[in-house]
């Protein structure tokens, strides 16, 4: 065998293997986004009131994948960011029906039901957005304990973070809500749950 | 001796850079590309985490997946690794070929190439993966795998000049050769632009299906496949001419070609059909990256100077 030959083989070799390691790669990359979600903890019950004046109880997270955020209406930082890049999400899914999104204000005080009405007119452009009001008590403990987010000099001092809860009220995972790349995230993982079923 | 070391250089960094490409298009195909969100360290680390306790808690960990880290660092490692050897083949074409104004340019040039595509690596992290961006920096590591196999191909004559001298010189052939390597580039740019959309129709709608997204692309993507059987008559025509040359590489090279292309339309219809998967992708790009390469090769082979 000359020597070209030799090099051919080896080459041949290389490439088979170079194959098996993407083949490798690519199977682990997709088996490590469901992994990658893993059950952090189960959203307890809760009853808070959407801006129609209807009732939201953690019932309703049943069989929908939920994004839940915390704002208040005059917060003028990170608020109009995260509720555009919500607004974002909302019409990029607004094909499913296994979607919505709860936003929960921080300033109860002010934030009346038709200071969120305005607030949801201004970014939610389908109805599966809740903007939701309570006791801020009952918001302390729900973000502190349910969702384990801080929740100290509230109104201002809410957490800026995004939760996704899965179609069994399960916390699986966390994300900046106004970093371009987390939201990015955060809608690939929506897409591995509803794959999932 | 010295320009054998040179050679054996310039075939390492070629390999190497080649591998760099695999490792991106395997970043790109498994949406690795922001498994590291900082650059040149990855989550504020040098070795990439494997655990996500092990991240600095400045450092917002929520898209830590340790798969997804790995694989994008090991496309930086490789390219770190590519750059090493050019910088050596720099040293090499700056101590023994200063004169040899092709062999130095080629080293010099293919320095400044590996360099900027690595700025441009972070330019494209920093921007979450702005398409665009990742297309250009698929286009410079292709210029750069060009230059060095130039740098091969013209060390290696230089070596084994008696190989070259009796060798038909064809202007009709050389042309079509200096053509096959502008529509191959065009049609490996058609190729990204293609993946470009696809991917901008799919961040826009998450729910579509790979059928649907390709259903939804605009009726360009039809010139990537004319414009591969046009390359697929240019190589039949190539390795025609090519088969009759004494030159045991450049009859090699030539078949190699057809059949590449050939493999090409068939993985590139397989992708349609079988809805892109994965690993197709990946190889239809890297082995479509072989051929510029190759016919730089090729080019240089049959258009010799050094026929006096």
């Amino acid at each position: 065998m000359n020597t070209l030959n030799k090099k051919l083989i080896i080459a041949f070799f290389s490439v088979l293997i170079l194959g098996l390691i993407g083949l490798f790669t690519i199977h682990k990359a997709t088996q490590s986004r469901v992994s990658n979600l893993p059950v952090i903890s189960k959203v307890p019950d809760f009853q808070l009131d959407n801006f129609d004046g209807t009732s939201f109880t953690e019932k309703k997270l049943e069989n929908k994948i939920t994004v839940a955020s915390f704002i208040f209406t005059q917060c003028d930082g990170a608020c109009p960011i995260m509720s555009t890049n919500i607004g974002i999400l909302q019409k990029r899914f607004s094909d499913s029906d296994e979607l919505q999104f709860i936003s929960i204000t921080t300033d109860p005080d002010y934030d009346s039901k038709s200071v969120l009405k305005d607030f949801s007119d201004k970014y939610s452009a389908n109805d599966n957005w809740f903007f939701l009001r309570g006791d801020i008590g009952d918001v302390i403990t729900l973000a502190e304990d349910g969702f384990f987010l801080s929740a100290d000099l509230l109104p201002v001092g809410h957490s800026t973070r995004l939760v996704l809860i899965d179609q069994n009220r399960n916390i699986r995972k966390y994300y900046e809500g106004t970093v371009d790349a987390n939201i990015l995230e955060l809608q690939y993982d929506i897409v591995t749950l509803i794959d999932q079923g | 001796m010295k320009k054998q070391l040179f050679f054996q250089s310039a075939v390492i960094s070629t390999i190497l850079s080649y591998l760099v490409i695999f490792a991106g298009g395997l970043v790109r195909v498994s949406g690795a590309g922001m498994g590291c969100p900082d650059w040149p360290r990855c989550f504020g680390r040098w070795i990439p985490p494997t655990n996500i306790d092990q991240i600095p808690s400045h450092i917002d960990a929520t898209s830590f997946n340790i798969v997804l880290a790995w694989t994008e660092y090991s496309n930086r490692l490789i390219g770190v690794s590519a750059g090493f050897s050019i910088i050596i083949l720099n040293i090499i074409a700056i101590f023994y070929f200063r004169k040899e104004l092709k062999l130095l340019s080629a080293a010099v040039l293919s320095l400044i190439l590996v360099g900027a595509n690595g700025g441009l690596g972070a330019l494209v992290v920093s921007s979450v993966l702005d398409p665009f961006l990742v297309s250009l920096h698929m286009i410079l590591a292709l210029i750069l795998v060009s230059v060095l196999s130039y740098a091969c191909i013209e060390s290696y004559k230089g070596i084994h000049l008696e190989q070259f001298k009796d060798i038909e010189i064809n202007r009709t052939l050389s042309n079509s050769l200096i053509v096959f390597w502008i529509l191959i580039v065009i049609e490996i740019l058609l190729g990204t632009g293609i993946r470009t959309n696809l991917e901008f129709i799919s961040i826009e709608n998450p729910l579509l299906s790979k059928g649907e997204l390709l259903n939804a692309l605009d009726s360009y993507k039809y010139l990537h496949s004319i414009l591969g059987f046009s390359l697929l008559f240019l190589s039949i025509y190539i390795y025609l001419k090519l088969r009759n040359y004494k030159l045991y590489i450049v009859r090699f090279l030539g078949t190699f070609t057809l059949a590449m292309i050939i493999v090409q339309i068939f993985l590139g219809e397989m992708m349609i059909f079988f809805e892109l998967p994965q690993l197709t992708r990946l190889f239809h790009t890297w082995g479509s990256s072989w051929l510029v390469g190759i016919i730089i090769i090729l080019y240089n082979c049959i258009s010799n100077e050094y026929v006096k």
